[in-house]
C-alpha cells in the first residue's frame, strides 16, 4: 500500500468542522466588504489612470503659452485629441478586463486575465510616460533651434546670460526633473506591483512550467 | 427574486461549508487566517453565485471558486508554520470517536500540505478529496497530461516531506 494511502484514508474520515456557521452568520459573511488582489489592483488601476487624466487637465496655463509662443497651438490641439482618444480606449480595455474575469474560470484562466489588466494598465503608464518624454523633447527641438524664442521663453526679463549657458541650464534641470519622476514611479510600482503580483507571478510560473515545455 | 436567491445560496453553502473549511486548512495555518480565506471565499461564493448555472454541481462550482480565492485572490501570503498554528489545527479536527492514530495522521498531513507551494496544494487537496484527472486539469487549466505530471511530484514533495 502506498504511504499516501493511508494517509488519504484519514483525510477522508477527518470529522466536519466543529465551528459550524448558521445560515446567519454565512449571509452576515457574504455580504461583508471584499480585500481580494483583484480588487487592489482594480483600486491601484483607477489611481492611475485618473492620476494622469488630472495631469492632463490641470497642466498650467504657461506650458500652453509656450505652445502659443512657438506656434504650435494647431499641433497641440490635433494632439490632444489624439491624446484622449488612446485615453479612452485603455478605459474600455481596462473595464473589458475586469468584466472578463470569472472566479469560476480556471485558475490558469483566472491568473491571466488578472496580469492582463494589470498588463492594460502598465501600457497606460508607459504610453502617458513616452508622451511626456516625445513632446518635451519636439518641444525642445524647436526651442532651441531657434535662439531668439528661446531667449524669449527661457528669459522673459531679458537678464544678460550666454544662450549656450541658457540651452544647457535648460536642458539639464528638464533632465532631473524627468529623472526624479522616473526614480518616484518606480519605486512605486516595485513596491504596490510588488507586493499584490508577488503570489499571482509565482503561481502563474507554476503553472506554466510545464505547459510551456510540451 | 433577489431574496429567493439568496435563499437558495445560503442553503446551498450552508450543506457545502465543510469543502470550504478543509482548503482554509490547507491554505492556512492558523485560526485567524483561516477565518479571513473564509470570508473572502464566502463573499467571491455569493458575487459569483447569480452566474452559477446549474450546469455543473454546486459542489463542484463550490471547488473551483473557493480554489481561485485562495490561489488567487487572497491577499495575505501563508505564513511560515509555528508550532502553535500546528496544534490549533490538531485541536479542531479532535473528535472523541476519531481514531487516535488517524488524527495523528491528519495533523501530519496538514503539517506537510502546508510547505508546499499554491499550485502543489490545490493538486494534493483535489487528489485527497478523490477528484478525477479530467477535473483537476479543468480546475487549474492545465492539460490532464501536465496534470498527471504535476500531481506525480507533488505526492513525491508531500512524501518526502512526511517520510524524510
Amino acid at each position: 500500500m502506498d504511504l499516501l494511502d493511508n494517509y488519504k484514508k484519514a483525510w477522508g474520515n477527518q470529522p466536519e468542522e466543529i465551528q459550524k456557521l448558521s445560515a446567519v452568520e454565512i449571509y452576515k459573511m457574504a455580504h461583508s466588504k471584499s480585500s481580494s488582489i483583484v480588487k487592489w489592483i482594480f483600486i491601484v488601476g483607477i489611481l492611475e489612470l485618473a492620476f494622469w487624466l488630472i495631469i492632463n487637465l490641470f497642466v498650467p496655463d504657461s506650458i500652453y503659452q509656450v505652445y502659443e509662443d512657438l506656434n504650435l497651438e494647431k499641433h497641440l490641439k490635433v494632439f490632444m485629441v489624439f491624446h484622449y482618444l488612446v485615453i479612452v480606449v485603455f478605459l474600455y480595455f481596462f473595464y473589458v478586463g475586469h468584466k472578463k474575469i470569472s472566479i469560476a474560470s480556471s485558475t490558469k484562466n483566472l491568473i491571466t486575465r488578472i496580469l492582463n489588466i494589470r498588463k492594460t494598465v502598465k501600457y497606460y503608464v508607459f504610453y502617458n510616460l513616452a508622451v511626456v518624454f516625445l513632446t518635451s523633447l519636439a518641444l525642445n527641438i524647436v526651442l532651441v533651434s531657434d535662439a531668439d524664442k528661446l531667449m524669449k521663453i527661457m528669459n522673459p526679463n531679458n537678464i544678460p546670460v550666454d544662450i549656450n549657458q541658457l540651452i544647457i541650464i535648460t536642458i539639464i534641470s528638464q533632465l532631473i526633473a524627468i529623472l526624479i519622476f522616473m526614480v518616484l514611479l518606480w519605486l512605486f510600482y516595485k513596491l504596490i506591483y510588488g507586493i499584490l503580483l508577488k503570489k499571482l507571478n509565482r503561481n502563474y510560473k507554476e503553472l506554466a512550467r510545464l505547459e510551456d515545455v510540451n | 427574486m433577489e431574496k429567493d436567491l439568496e435563499d437558495k445560496f445560503l442553503s446551498d453553502f450552508e450543506s457545502n461549508q465543510n469543502i470550504v473549511h478543509k482548503i482554509c486548512r490547507v491554505y492556512t495555518a492558523s485560526q485567524d487566517a483561516h477565518n479571513d480565506l473564509f470570508q473572502e471565499i464566502t463573499i467571491q461564493l455569493w458575487k459569483n453565485y447569480s452566474k452559477f448555472r446549474g450546469d455543473s454541481k454546486f459542489s463542484t462550482w463550490m471547488y473551483r471558486v473557493a480554489l481561485n480565492t485562495a490561489i488567487s485572490l487572497y491577499r495575505k501570503s501563508t505564513r511560515t508554520l509555528k508550532t502553535q498554528d500546528i496544534s490549533d489545527v490538531a485541536y479542531k479536527i479532535k473528535s472523541s470517536d476519531y481514531d487516535d492514530t488517524e488524527e495523528r495522521q491528519l495533523s501530519a498531513l496538514y503539517a506537510a500540505i502546508h510547505q508546499l507551494n499554491d499550485i502543489d496544494k490545490a493538486l494534493i487537496f483535489l487528489y485527497l478529496e478523490d477528484k478525477p484527472y479530467k477535473e483537476i486539469s479543468e480546475t487549474l487549466g492545465i492539460t490532464s497530461v501536465n496534470a498527471r505530471v504535476k500531481m506525480n511530484r507533488a505526492k513525491e514533495k508531500l512524501k518526502n516531506i512526511l517520510n524524510p
